[in-house]
């Protein structure tokens, strides 16, 4: 039996499929590599025929992402889990030294580790997240979600008593997840980038859409099912009206920089998108973000990156000034 | 065999027992559902079967998912933790399955019984519909226990998981699902004894009336499988009218026979309101008493009635 499985979705990117499937078998010693193909109506099934060491579950009828990685999961064998998107690359030997991390904490369910973002120019930018909390995370990983999704590695046992990924709530199934196991148990953070994450080109209009759309499905989320976590529930009003501050906050720093950015770019409609969902969300965060964003230094690092045109990075180091 | 649980555990005790004895190699997973009773204690002191427990409630749909994923069998059945299996039910099934490697459930005949297991000498057993299963289901003139069928573990990963939003039609969806592509065995022989609830009082009934709406609802939504989409619009068609019906039949029929003896008329009114709006003309069609006529003379139906 593999030790780790590691199950990657797919849906009709053949062009990248065998570059995550060759990382994730250099991952880790005993790796049982499981690709999961959402009803691709392409060529990837006979891409799949051709290489070999892996297992193919081919899916007929369309699931969505989490329906894709619960299938994954029933088709897994191994003791560890981890999952990869057909676009993302694992770094050599990364599975192997998450799987030591965890057995040498064996309370812990669930370790995760830094991820390089790659933009579709192959620049890699700093690893995010930049400091990996361990232990009880649970009301960080509430305010935001710093997991990136493909750097972890979680025992299967816990999805026994966790529950399976939330098939309505597709693109933040992995974080009600990550929430759902640390709400009960002790995480490991690895400070050491083990995935590269490919991001889709940030300049793109469907991008900043889907940044909005993002918002208003993990407020959502955030609103009807996170609220009404056992551990959210029994916590203090005060706890919950921490949370909800950490987390409105963050959100709205976001749609204030989407908005930013749609202005820097002559692109009114986007800009006016992410103000008007801002000011549905979350209306006193209008007040409260430019307060933060008024300080000196804070212009400065701005100005001087949109003068070097390296929005990407000025927006880091402000988000990183930010907190400190 | 995945037996589901939540805060039953004496009645747990009777069903694992009777799935143990159900086949030769049998895994039993007895997933349990977030219950803050007995149930743990209880299950420890059973032999031979798998605990799973779940610390935050999923639901039926999410604690069976939960057992599928867990198991390591090739065949899958469901036991609800009050139902019960007869012995060698299993063994006899899953033989059907491995003469019959395209088919992806087989489905067995229920006995039923009171609160005390005690058989009330009905038997359902649903006609075979040859290779027409799919059509069936979509047309509600099928009726697939979960307690009866056992199912190819592969089938969930080519038609995926149970739906978890859907609670009490999941099983009826993911029959419809895994009928789109397999084909379907049926067997006359008794598998399994289900108990009945108690008699429904005035709040099950109006409950029941909203279920057949959701029933409605989804019902339209799996007429979007491909399967289903792709068919001549004339069969569609003719699918379509035929579930509508049989639902306004259903809701007149409960509304005519269990409401209306009993003086409730609230809910036998609800009923027929929603048969209105499901089915405007069905209240005016003579086909529409089919059953309530056929049931009064010659006492027949879908469901065929025998004595034990």
């Amino acid at each position: 039996m593999a030790s780790v499985s590691i199950i990657i979705t797919t849906h009709q990117r053949p062009d990248r499929l065998p570059a995550a499937i060759a990382s994730a078998q250099s991952a880790g010693q005993d790796v049982e590599v499981i690709v999961v193909d959402d009803a691709s109506t392409d060529e990837t099934a006979d891409l799949c025929a051709s290489i070999k060491g892996i297992r193919y579950v081919r899916v007929e009828r369309n699931q969505g992402v989490a329906g894709a990685r619960n299938i994954g999961l029933v088709a897994s064998r191994g003791e560890f889990i981890s999952f990869l998107d057909d676009d993302d690359l694992r770094l050599p030997n990364s599975l192997d030294e998450q799987i030591e991390a965890l057995s040498h904490a064996p309370a812990a369910m669930l370790c995760y580790a830094q991820a390089i973002p790659e933009d579709a120019g192959g620049k890699r930018q700093t690893p995010f997240p930049e400091h990996c909390p361990q232990g009880d995370i649970f009301w960080e990983l509430l305010a935001q979600n710093f997991i990136p999704c493909a750097s972890v590695v979680f025992r299967r046992s816990c999805i026994g008593r966790v529950g399976l990924l939330a098939q309505h709530r597709n693109r933040i199934d992995d974080w009600d997840l990550w929430l759902r196991i640390a709400e009960i148990f002790p995480v490991v953070g690895l400070s050491k980038p083990v995935v590269i994450w490919r991001q889709p080109t940030p300049t793109s209009a469907q991008g900043s859409s889907n940044t909005v759309e993002l918002i208003a499905l993990a407020t959502t989320h955030f609103r009807h099912d996170c609220l009404r976590m056992p551990r959210v529930a029994q916590a203090s009003r005060r706890e919950r009206q921490q949370a909800w501050r950490a987390f409105s906050l963050n959100f709205a720093e976001h749609l204030a920089w989407e908005a930013f950015r749609g202005l820097c770019d002559h692109k009114l409609g986007r800009a006016f998108a992410s103000t008007r969902t801002l000011l549905r969300l979350h209306p006193d965060a209008v007040l409260r973000v430019p307060r933060r964003w008024m300080r000196f230094s804070t212009i400065n690092t701005l100005t001087r990156g949109l003068m070097r045109g390296d929005l990407e990075n000025a927006k880091s180091k402000f988000k990183h000034m930010a907190r400190t | 065999m995945i037996i589901p649980t939540y805060e039953r555990p004496l009645l747990l005790r009777r069903a694992v027992e009777s799935a143990q004895a159900a086949g030769a190699d049998i895994e039993v997973i007895v997933v349990d559902d977030a219950s803050i009773d007995g149930t743990a204690a209880a299950c420890q002191e059973l032999n031979g079967i798998k605990y799973v427990r779940v610390e935050r409630n999923q639901g039926v749909a999410g604690a069976r998912n939960i057992g599928i994923l867990m198991s390591t069998a090739e065949y899958v059945a469901f036991l609800d933790d009050d139902d019960l299996r007869l012995p060698g039910s299993l063994d006899m099934q899953a033989d059907l399955l491995d003469r019959h490697p395209g088919a992806g459930f087989v489905c067995g005949a229920m006995i039923m019984a009171n609160q005390d297991y005690e058989p009330t000498g009905e038997v359902v057993c649903a006609k075979d519909p040859g290779a027409d299963a799919f059509w069936k289901l979509l047309e509600l003139e099928f009726p697939v226990m979960p307690l009866c069928a056992l199912i190819r573990k592969e089938c969930f990963l080519r038609v995926g998981l149970l739906n978890p939003r859907i609670s009490t039609i999941d099983d009826w969806d993911i029959f419809t699902r895994i009928a789109e592509l397999y084909s379907v065995l049926v067997t006359p022989e008794p598998v399994g004894i289900y108990r009945q609830p108690t008699p429904q009082s005035g709040q099950g009934s109006s409950a029941r009336a909203a279920q057949l709406e959701r029933v409605t609802r989804h019902q339209l939504n799996l007429f979007r499988l491909p399967r289903a989409a792709t068919a001549s619009p004339v069969r569609r068609k003719q699918a379509r009218s035929r579930m509508i019906r049989r639902i306004s039949e259903n809701l007149v029929w409960t509304a005519t026979r269990r409401f209306i003896p009993k003086f409730q008329f609230k809910p036998a009114l609800r009923n027929f309101w929603t048969a209105l709006r499901i089915d405007p003309f069905g209240l005016i069609r003579p086909q529409g008493y089919e059953k309530l006529i056929k049931h009064l003379i010659l006492r027949t139906g879908v469901i065929r009635r025998r004595t034990i």
